[in-house]
């Protein structure tokens, strides 16, 4: 940690870090620039800009980000480690003294592979090297504890510590003493790091200081001791087993814990990616026909979703996304929860299936690729859909939640992308491919294999776990897997649609052409329609229940709507017959029927004004005569006529063509044509508007006379010479410094005199006044306005300037 | 997977009954799912939490059920609802009410978190009483309904396994001179006494008075019987005293005009449920002897301070008899927690195909009225709209010609008015029985029915409930409790008795068409036409003409 720089010693190695890169085949340069990618973003220039580039802390945290766990630890062993260290020494550190695991030996050249393929460790097999900035990463430090729970070496942890205390320490370690602080720390390591020596030490130590010891042993290392330590404390203390960290803190130096864990810097090294022990083996053809049926499940509840959006969509959010009240709304209309209506919306959304329109009251609406879409069949609109799903960077699970400033996450709204949302998914979904065909696994086996393959960083449930339950969780409702288990078509979706909408096209049941019509007012479709079919039935009937099959119920609003979308009872019966494989049940013709004949029985229409007579040969004339064909006539009875123009119009009209006629209220009075006698509503009659203004009465008088005065007084007051510059400026008003309008403010307080003052008001409007102070305060002055003839608050900062007046006598 | 089954997303089950599997998944799914809809070609079952405790109850596991779901379904099943039952089930026993030789009544928990969570609500914790050991607490052993019902609001239904007081015993036997139980009430029996307590469900004109002759014959212990009126009591009794052991002296009748108490007493729910200065004073019946069985004829009906009362009851046996579990008042449960879980369930139209009750040919009588009826009821007021268009003159008169066209069968004529069934009555020269019919006179026209004597009887709702008319063959209905779909039930049981000679009942419903009557009767029908009777619908005038023509 001496070096600035990454370089090596002497020696036949390389020095630094390009040096060795620069020895490496081209296919491991390759290597080491696919697996950090960023490292290319720009292309650098040369190997030392690579290695320097390799070298900074943002990629480096973000390739540690990517270690597994053992790769990773074996990175925080060599933090730990003596640099350079050799293999042996790391070898030791991971098995311990007593190996006990043989898999920890096999994998560690794995572990040293990977490190320096990703350019994080260098140097030659007896030297590797941990490049700089991964050992400041992964070094323990009060703030940063190591994962492996080591706290600072004893040179380290003694940095700082006075000579004297040193001394006592080593001699009462048992140890020679010298007075070189540098040789005491070397022989004080050097005992903790000699396993008999230091065995026999803590023979002595008392029981308690041993307990004390076991607390630390695994991390943290640090504790807190009062100012007057109990005596076993007091025996660790004074043997450099607890070193102290500052006032009341100490810590459990590196060597002795490595001595107390028996050399190994890992509790528990887990050299192998846990194994992905499968939970349950269903049958795979049961596996592929349930994940079959969800597919079509999810097929038929994105196209619901989308046909209730087709008419009536709801409202863009201002901030984006869909309303909370729109979302209950649709989980209802799905008949699903509001964490699945997110994903259905937010797969549709990924899919390119639905958008916002874009009008002035923006609404969500399906897209015009969601009309090709339906015209795919229905294996290609899965693979589709579940392509997206596999890309898609927007994360539904996340709805609900709050973001960073406390909003609430909405569906279809920002802040949804995951960037890592496609690789986790894509993860999850190659890990149960490696299952045999329908084994599954449980979420937590899958988890400690993903947590394994990418360590979190924090223990709590980060972002990762949390996209890869609910990657499990959405496959699962899309028909990738079921039960668990990954199916034939979702195996398949991983190398490409096209095989898996193969695999997937006999699982889907196929589209009916006929329904079971019953007595009792309802139609059961025993599968899914085809889709002319299930549109005009869902519009004759309401739909009771979903799944499998759908069940309809005719109601006389149902047929009533049949009707209204232009059918005829004939059209419904026909349509009835032709797809039912039973006759029509005679109730349901009667409804049918019924509700025909009563349909538009009542005519409901537009006029502007209407014309009765109760000749209807006079109307029959008017209506044959050319003139009145502006007036949009029509009969809509033997004495009525329907007009389009307004009843004045008509009336003239009517005039004009030789009739009389008189016109009706709407209680059916005729209505006199007499002119109207017109009255306004109530109203004041207009004040006198005399020549001059009115004749002042003394009050006002008073008041005007002293106003004038004080005006006067203002103006005309002969101000004391400013000291350093012109008081009054171009516009007039006095200029001061604050610090002398404060000083000649408070002055002419305790004097009670009156000054002259520049001031703006809050409008800018600068005036003159004269004031005489009474109070300053809280930047405030209060005073009397001579002007305005009353007590005014003026703030400070307002007042331009301030002058004495010259004479107090105005 | 080509089952006759398809599961529906809501958990309703769609079964296709022409389907040669049909009947397999049929006796498969029935034990945990009701029957909903029977339709003539799918039939409708629909998995509630009360079914799925049913028929863990009686004995079944998730695995079955989800098994017979499985094997049966058409398309593949979605997990989650898999799932979803698997849990439900799981509730079910979790919650164990036992004899403690020491505490007496406990509540013992096989999951400690649940007995915390309960332990916790506010509505359990007045209902136990010490903590016994962390699985067991003390329940005040008259609150073994009260904590029932609460916990099955809660969600986790108890199983009571803290059995029943034997009762006082008397001999009762079945009487089997010439007659048998049927099958299936022997089945209803055993299931019944299997179980312990709960309810049968069987159509009416099944037989259910046998079904508890049956069970008090294994209760071989006093009885008490509930019944909804008077008339029913003396049928009971009547019948009881035919097919039985039991004479005369031993059967009581407890209702407002006679106070008996006897080894077998039946009683109504109208006497039990008056209440005198805030008091119920015929409570004591409960306690007046020591009751070997509690019987409840037509369940679905029982008011709700009978339900208070029979939380008090829990370790007496109790046996529901109802042709529905359908209740208009939505208290299903009250009936699982109480009374008990549904032991024994047989659909109409399986036992009519046995032949043990009638078929029968249900027409909706479609009447136009006239121009001037149909002015009048355009301009009547909301409230009496049903009264005028259920009355008109014009129905009457579609009435006497269906009654003529049936002339010579016994026919009854039933409705809700009585000034309408009195002029029916004096225009078809038939006597009425209505509310203020005494009981002997009531009875005295019923016997002459049965005789043949009198061939048509006008009767209000009085005659809705569990009067034996087996040689009804006719029943027109012209008026009813507006959309009462147990009432319509009901009316139509009353032709269902097996006739004679074999031949198919008729049950016409006069409609006013275009009018709230033709609204109210879509309604009623709808529970026949969904226990797969289908409605016929003939307009009155080709009726009328037919029977001029004929």
């Amino acid at each position: 940690m001496t070096t600035s720089r990454e370089t090596g010693g002497t020696g036949t190695g390389p020095r630094t870090l390009a040096e060795e890169l620069r020895t490496r085949p081209d296919e491991d340069l390759a290597g080491l620039l696919h697996a950090r990618p960023d490292l290319l973003n720009p292309v650098p220039g040369d190997l030392t800009q690579l290695a320097t580039r390799a070298a900074t802390r943002a990629s480096v945290a973000r390739a540690l980000d990517r270690l597994d766990r053992f790769a990773l630890q074996t990175a925080e062993a060599l933090a730990v480690a003596p640099d350079p260290c050799p293999y042996g020494t790391l070898a030791a550190l991971m098995t311990g003294d007593q190996p006990d695991d043989p898999a920890v030996a096999a994998q560690l050249p794995r572990a040293v592979a990977t490190l320096r393929g990703q350019a994080l460790v260098w140097g030659a097999e007896d030297r590797l090297r941990l490049v700089r900035t991964v050992r400041e990463l992964l070094a323990p430090s009060a703030a940063h504890p190591s994962p492996t729970g080591l706290g600072p070496t004893v040179a380290e942890a003694t940095t700082g510590m006075s000579p004297g205390r040193l001394q006592q320490i080593i001699t009462t370690a048992g140890l020679p003493g010298t007075h070189d602080p540098v040789s005491a720390v070397a022989s004080l390591t050097a005992l903790f790091e000699d396993r008999t020596r230091m065995a026999a030490l803590l023979e002595g130590a008392p029981s308690e200081a041993v307990g004390v010891l076991d607390r630390l042993l695994w991390g943290p290392p640090y504790g807190t001791v009062t100012a007057d330590p109990a005596p076993h404390l007091r025996w660790l203390l004074d043997r450099g087993l607890l070193l102290s960290t500052g006032p009341g803190g100490v810590v459990l130096p590196r060597e002795a814990a490595l001595h107390l864990r028996a050399g190994r810097a890992h509790r528990t090294p887990e050299p192998l990616a846990p194994e992905l022990a499968p939970l349950a083996e269903h049958s795979a053809r049961l596996v592929d026909a349930t994940a079959g049926g969800q597919a079509h499940i999810a097929l038929s509840t994105v196209e619901d979703l989308l046909a209730e959006w087709e008419t009536a969509g709801p409202l863009v959010l201002r901030a984006g996304g869909l309303s909370v009240r729109d979302l209950k709304r649709t989980a209802a209309a799905l008949d699903t929860t509001e964490a699945g209506a997110a994903f259905w919306t937010e797969l549709a959304y990924a899919a390119g299936l639905l958008a916002s329109d874009g009008d002035v009251d923006e609404r969500y609406a399906p897209t015009p690729a969601y009309d090709e879409w339906l015209r795919l069949p229905a294996e290609r609109r899965w693979t589709h859909l579940a392509t997206a799903w596999l890309a898609t960077t927007r994360t539904p699970g996340l709805v609900g939640d709050r973001d960073a400033k406390g909003r609430t996450l909405a569906a279809l709204g920002p802040g949804l992308d995951r960037s890592p949302a496609p690789e986790v998914r894509r993860r999850v979904l190659d890990l149960l491919a490696e299952l045999p065909p329908g084994a599954s696994v449980s979420a937590d086996t899958l988890l400690a294999r993903l947590h394994w393959e990418r360590p979190p960083r924090t223990t709590g449930d980060d972002l990762r776990t949390r996209l890869a339950r609910w990657a499990l969780e959405d496959a699962e409702q899309l028909g990738v897997t079921s039960r668990g288990a990954l199916c034939a078509h979702g195996r398949a979706l991983l190398a490409g649609p096209a095989e898996a909408a193969a695999l997937l096209a006999p699982l889907l049941p196929q589209p009916l052409d006929h329904v079971l019509l019953q007595a009792d007012l309802t139609a059961v479709a025993p599968g899914p329609l085809h889709r002319p079919l299930a549109q005009t039935l869902a519009v004759l009937a309401d739909v009771e229940s979903k799944g499998g099959a759908t069940v309809y119920r005719f109601t006389p609003e149902s047929v009533r709507r049949a009707l209204d979308a232009g059918q005829t009872a004939a059209d419904l019966t026909a349509f009835l017959t032709a797809h039912s494989r039973t006759p029509v049940p005679q109730p349901l013709a009667y409804l049918v029927d019924d509700v025909a004949r009563r349909h538009g029985h009542l005519r409901v229409g537009a006029a502007s004004s209407y014309l009765r007579c109760d000749d209807e040969a006079v109307l029959a004339e008017i209506l044959a005569d050319r003139r009145s064909a502006p007036l949009r006539l029509r009969r809509l009875a033997g004495t009525v006529l329907a007009a389009q123009a307004a009843p004045d119009i008509l009336l003239e009209t009517l005039r004009a063509m030789g009739y009389a006629p008189a016109a009706e209220s709407a209680e059916g009075d005729v209505l006199v044509t007499r002119a109207d006698v017109r009255r306004t509503p109530q109203r004041t009659a207009p004040a006198p508007v005399p020549e001059g203004p009115p004749i002042p009465d003394s009050t006002l008088l008073g008041a005007a006379v002293r106003a004038i005065r004080a005006g006067d007084l203002a103006a005309t007051a002969e101000r004391k010479p400013p000291a350093e510059q012109p008081a009054t400026s171009a516009s007039g008003l006095p200029r001061t410094t604050s610090a002398d309008t404060l000083a000649t403010v408070q002055a002419a307080v305790l004097t009670g005199a009156a000054v002259w003052i520049g001031y703006v008001n809050a409008d800018g409007a600068a005036s003159q006044r004269v004031i005489a102070p009474i109070r300053v305060e809280g930047g405030f002055v209060t005073a009397y306005d001579h002007t305005a003839d009353e007590v005014r608050t003026y703030p400070l900062h307002r007042i331009t300037g301030v002058a004495e007046l010259a004479d107090e006598s105005a | 997977m080509n089952g006759p089954l398809i599961v529906q997303s809501d958990k309703t089950l769609l079964l296709e009954v022409d389907h040669e599997q049909a009947d397999a998944c049929r006796r498969a799914i029935a034990s945990f799912a009701e029957l909903e809809r029977a339709p003539e070609h799918i039939h409708t079952y629909r998995v509630t939490p009360l079914g799925l405790w049913n028929a863990r109850a009686a004995g079944h596991d998730a695995e079955q059920v989800v098994d017979a779901l499985v094997t049966h379904s058409r398309y593949p099943v979605p997990h989650a609802l898999l799932v979803d039952i698997a849990e439900t089930m799981a509730r079910y026993g979790r919650l164990r009410l036992l004899k403690h030789p020491v505490h007496g009544l406990v509540l013992e928990s096989s999951d400690r978190p649940v007995l915390e969570e309960i332990l916790r609500s506010k509505k359990v914790q007045p209902l136990v009483g010490a903590r016994i050991d962390p699985d067991t607490v003390a329940v005040h052993p008259s609150e073994r309904g009260q904590i029932k019902q609460t916990l099955l609001k809660l969600g986790w239904p108890a199983e009571d396994l803290a059995g029943y007081v034997d009762g006082e015993a008397h001999p009762i036997e079945l009487d089997e001179d010439g007659w048998a139980l049927r099958p299936y009430q022997r089945q209803a029996v055993e299931g019944f006494w299997h179980g312990g307590s709960g309810v049968v469900v069987l159509p009416c004109g099944a037989g259910k008075t046998l079904v508890g002759a049956g069970a008090m014959a294994m209760a071989k212990a006093t009885t008490l019987i509930l019944v909804t009126n008077t008339v029913s009591a003396r049928q009971w009794k009547h019948e009881l005293v035919k097919r039985t052991s039991l004479t005369e002296d031993e059967i009581g009748e407890y209702s407002g005009t006679r106070k008996e108490i006897r080894p077998v007493t039946i009683a109504t729910y109208q006497v039990l449920t008056t209440k005198r200065k805030g008091v119920y004073p015929h409570l004591e019946l409960f306690d007046s002897r020591d009751w070997g069985l509690v019987l409840y004829d037509e369940v679905h009906l029982l008011p709700a301070p009978v339900f208070k009362f029979t939380a008090d009851l829990q370790a007496r046996r109790r046996l529901g008899l109802t042709a529905t579990l359908v209740r208009e008042d939505g208290r299903e449960s009250d009936v699982f927690s109480l009374i008990g879980p549904k032991r024994f369930d047989a659909p109409w139209k399986e036992i009519e195909a046995q032949g043990y009750i009638a078929p029968a040919d249900c027409v909706e009588v479609r009447v136009n009225l006239t121009d001037g009826e149909r002015l009048a009821y355009a301009t009547a007021e909301t409230e009496e709209k049903y009264r005028f268009c259920a009355t008109t003159a014009t129905k009457r008169k579609v009435t006497e010609a269906l009654v003529r066209k049936h002339r010579g069968e016994q026919t009854l004529v039933i409705g809700q008015y009585i000034d309408q069934l009195d002029e029916l009555g004096e225009h078809l020269g038939a006597p009425v029985i209505k509310g203020e019919t005494t009981n002997a006179q009531r009875e005295k026209l019923f016997d002459a029915f049965r005789a043949g004597e009198l061939s048509v009887l006008v009767v209000s709702k009085v005659a809705n409930f569990s009067i034996d008319l087996p040689e009804a063959t006719v029943a027109i209905q012209v008026s009813g409790t507006f959309g009462s779909r147990q009432e319509e039930a009901q009316r139509l049981g009353r032709v269902l008795r097996p006739k004679a000679d074999g031949h198919e009942a008729r049950f016409y419903s006069v409609v006013a068409r275009d009018t709230v009557d033709q609204d109210f009767a879509a309604h009623r029908q709808r529970f026949l036409a969904e226990q797969g009777y289908a409605y016929r619908i003939v307009d009155a005038d080709s009726l009328l003409a037919g029977d001029e023509a004929g």
